[in-house]
């Protein structure tokens, strides 16, 4: 009879030297690591190729008969259309300075979430089929042919990658290994491949505009409601125009601000910022979805998604498009709109703030403008009248949204502006902030709760990050500049840093706002009490009486 | 040499020898990161092991402590292994890697000595720590699993909000 194994036994840890082959390691599927797969009817709806039922956690993931050529074709025609692919197959010299940079691989210390290696699991199916060397001497060289565990890893990997770009950052050759991750899931996707939590938006977004498929009446009346809870706070309640031809500005924002705690204090935001300066602006219910989940799922499907933008701003014939507080549609639009649907429509010309007069040159090309810039603007010709002492109950730090940051490079804008409306702001350390940011760990569709653990291992760094300010300076907030932040983040700062509240920059702005008419605040956005009001008003009440 | 002189003069080369062990618990080609990046955020894990250690060590040698300090010292790391791929006993059973480690450099001293109880009474220190990890590893999972129903009630929170405005508009017709 067998005795009860000792502590240093249930570890199993792993022999002092290598054993198996970190490329022969076969992938597990276990609850809490892995996405559940998109819906049959959902992909047939959207035309996806071979479209059928399947579980990550079966053996039998329901394969089409043909699956290897399909694979193998489509990932030859990604190669002869895309040359940086090609590029980035061919001239990785495996230097391994990107390796340590993704927060998938620090938070799960797994190999294959190195950058590196991740890519590798494509590069030596590429070295087979692709190269010379890899046809004569395969396997001594790294190359290796497709069976279906290998589906199974790209699949497993390249939904551990957020398509955030640190790895890029320090790439010496600059490799995108967020396009790479793109092609793998695009790849999958051939053979029927996706999840759930990014077709469904995909499908909402193509059918009825926005990622909850929410109709577009009802999308209006719940704006509505946003701007009721505005007048509650400040007395004034914020127009709310939508579809308005000839408007001179087109403002698209992601849908989540409008359904989701806390997204929707940042779109209180806006709208109470546009009221205040009387913007002659447009919602649409058409383009009612900034955010772009196609990026997530392939380049044709982020195109379609994407072209609703420019086709609303030239039926509503407004002259440009402001952005709101976004992550990845702003990665589509400076990286890919032109290409994709550009250029853009003959009505629509070069951006002018209305309001300053402020040219942005930087959007010459999309003519689309990103609210940190323009509200930056604004600040820094004294337009807006501020009382940051309304903010003076938070101590807040900034997480530099991956896509904004790296994608667009809006890195100052955003601190301009939270430096006007709030009195302590504290950074978190350098090479966790700006183009180095951390992802939330949670980007690229993998925001969804049955993967709660896996995200909560990517997010580490940054909630570690967070965590330190939290401790040394006593922040209590952080703020940012995505929709897919706000919703990830709240339960990323509770698990590592619990006590930090999350919001939209312009959520802080409109507290802070004064408004002209406005009655005296006495809660903020979220209608929770001003700190020190009603003393304010206990000792204004004893001076009355005196 | 009495027991404290002993858990001291051995504290660099024990935090060494578990901190090790704990890197041999992760598959090998990260092992290097782990143990010689010095950077509390470019190796968080690394630095969350080391705080660990040291907290761990000097609790069981019985250094003057409290249970929140060492609790607050060991909750980084025990909250990553709680969200890391494994058993409970697995994210756990890593205090206990400690146990060989001490037998093997400390026990022999310590009984030469006549420290044998002072010795136990370590362990059982050691056997204390790791019943307070479990709390933070509980925790850890209940805010998980708290976590997700929040997400789930957030997301869809105005469009409730919408349809019960609905609703109510309905009973007054």
């Amino acid at each position: 009879m067998a005795k009860l194994p000792a502590p240093q036994d249930l570890l199993a840890s792993r022999p002092p030297f290598q054993g198996e082959h970190w490329l022969d390691i076969k992938p597990d599927f276990v609850p809490g690591g892995f996405c559940y797969p998109a819906k049959k009817e959902t992909m047939e709806l959207l035309h996806m190729p071979n479209p059928h039922e399947w579980d990550p956690a079966a053996d039998d993931w329901g394969l089409p008969e043909n699956w290897e050529q399909t694979i193998c074709d489509a990932f030859a025609e990604r190669l002869e259309k895309h040359r940086s692919l090609k590029l980035f197959m061919d001239i990785c010299v495996r230097c391994g300075a990107c390796a340590d940079k993704c927060h998938f691989f620090l938070g799960t210390n797994d190999p294959k979430n190195m950058p590196v290696l991740r890519a590798e699991l494509l590069r030596s199916l590429y070295r087979r089929d692709h190269t010379m060397l890899g046809k004569l001497l395969g396997k001594t060289i790294g190359a290796r042919g497709w069976d279906k565990n290998v589906v199974k890893e790209l699949f497993c990997y390249a939904y551990q990658c957020t398509e955030c770009r640190r790895c890029s950052l320090f790439c010496p050759y600059g490799i995108d290994t967020a396009e790479i991750t793109m092609i793998v899931r695009e790849l999958l996707h051939e053979v029927g491949l996706g999840t759930h939590w990014i077709m469904d938006p995909v499908k909402n977004c193509s059918f009825t505009g926005n990622h909850l498929g929410i109709q577009p009446h009802s999308f209006v009346e719940i704006v509505e409601m946003l701007a009721d809870d505005c007048e509650t706070v400040t007395g004034i309640r914020p127009k709310t125009p939508f579809n308005q031809k000839n408007a001179e500005i087109l403002f698209i924002t992601p849908s989540g601000d409008v359904f989701a705690d806390p997204g929707i204090y940042t779109f209180m935001g806006y709208l109470m910022l546009f009221h205040e300066l009387d913007l002659d602006y447009t919602f649409s219910t058409y383009a009612s979805e900034g955010g772009n989940f196609g990026s997530f799922t392939s380049f044709n499907m982020a195109k379609k998604l994407n072209a609703k933008m420019y086709a609303e701003a030239e039926r509503l014939n407004a002259k440009w498009i402001l952005g709101g507080e976004c992550g990845h549609m702003w990665r589509v639009i400076n990286q890919y709109m032109d290409t994709y649907n550009g250029p853009a429509p003959a009505n629509m010309i070069l951006p002018v703030s209305p309001i300053t007069g402020t040219t942005f040159t930087n959007a010459s090309s999309t003519k689309m403008v990103h609210i940190a810039e323009f509200t930056a603007d604004l600040i820094h010709h004294n337009k807006l009248n501020f009382d940051p002492g309304r903010n003076d109950h938070i101590i807040t730090t900034f997480h530099d949204s991956c896509n904004p940051a790296r994608g667009l490079g809006l890195l100052d804008e955003p601190r301009y502006v939270l430096n006007a409306v709030c009195n302590n702001f504290v950074e978190m350390p350098e090479n966790t902030i700006r183009e180095q940011t951390f992802c939330c760990g949670a980007g690229s569709g993998l925001n969804t709760e049955e993967i709660m653990e896996l995200r909560m291992r990517a997010g580490m760094p940054r909630g570690n990050a967070l965590r330190y300010v939290q401790q040394k300076f006593g922040v209590n907030h952080m703020a940012c500049v995505c929709a897919i932040d706000r919703a990830t983040l709240p339960p990323l700062a509770n698990y590592w840093a619990p006590g930090v509240t999350v919001s939209g920059l312009h959520e802080l702005v409109a507290n802070a706002l004064v408004m002209k008419g406005e009655q005296k605040r006495t809660m903020d956005l979220r209608q929770e009490d001003l700190p020190g009001v009603e003393e304010d008003e206990s000792a204004a009440q004893e001076g009355e009486g005196e | 040499m009495n027991i404290s002189e002993c858990f001291r003069n051995y504290r660099e080369e024990i935090l060494y020898l578990w901190t090790e062990a704990v890197y041999a618990t992760y598959p090998f080609e990260t092992k290097g990161l782990l143990g010689t990046v010095i950077d509390p955020f470019g190796n968080p894990g690394g630095d969350m092991t080391r705080e660990a250690a040291q907290a761990m060590y000097d609790a069981v040698a019985g250094d003057e402590t409290t249970v929140e300090t060492v609790k607050t010292a060991l909750e980084r790391f025990v909250k990553l292994r709680a969200v890391q791929k494994g058993t409970p006993s697995r994210a756990l059973g890593v205090f206990y890697l400690l146990k060989p480690i001490m037998r093997e450099r400390l026990l022999p001293l310590c009984a030469a000595s006549g420290e044998l109880n002072g010795y136990l009474a370590a362990e059982s220190r050691l056997d204390s720590l790791t019943l307070l990890a479990f709390d933070i590893h509980m925790a850890a999972r209940e805010t998980l699993a708290e976590s997700r129903i929040m997400e789930i009630r957030d997301r869809y929170a105005q469009v409730e909000r919408w349809a019960q405005t609905h609703t109510r508009k309905a009973h007054l017709l």
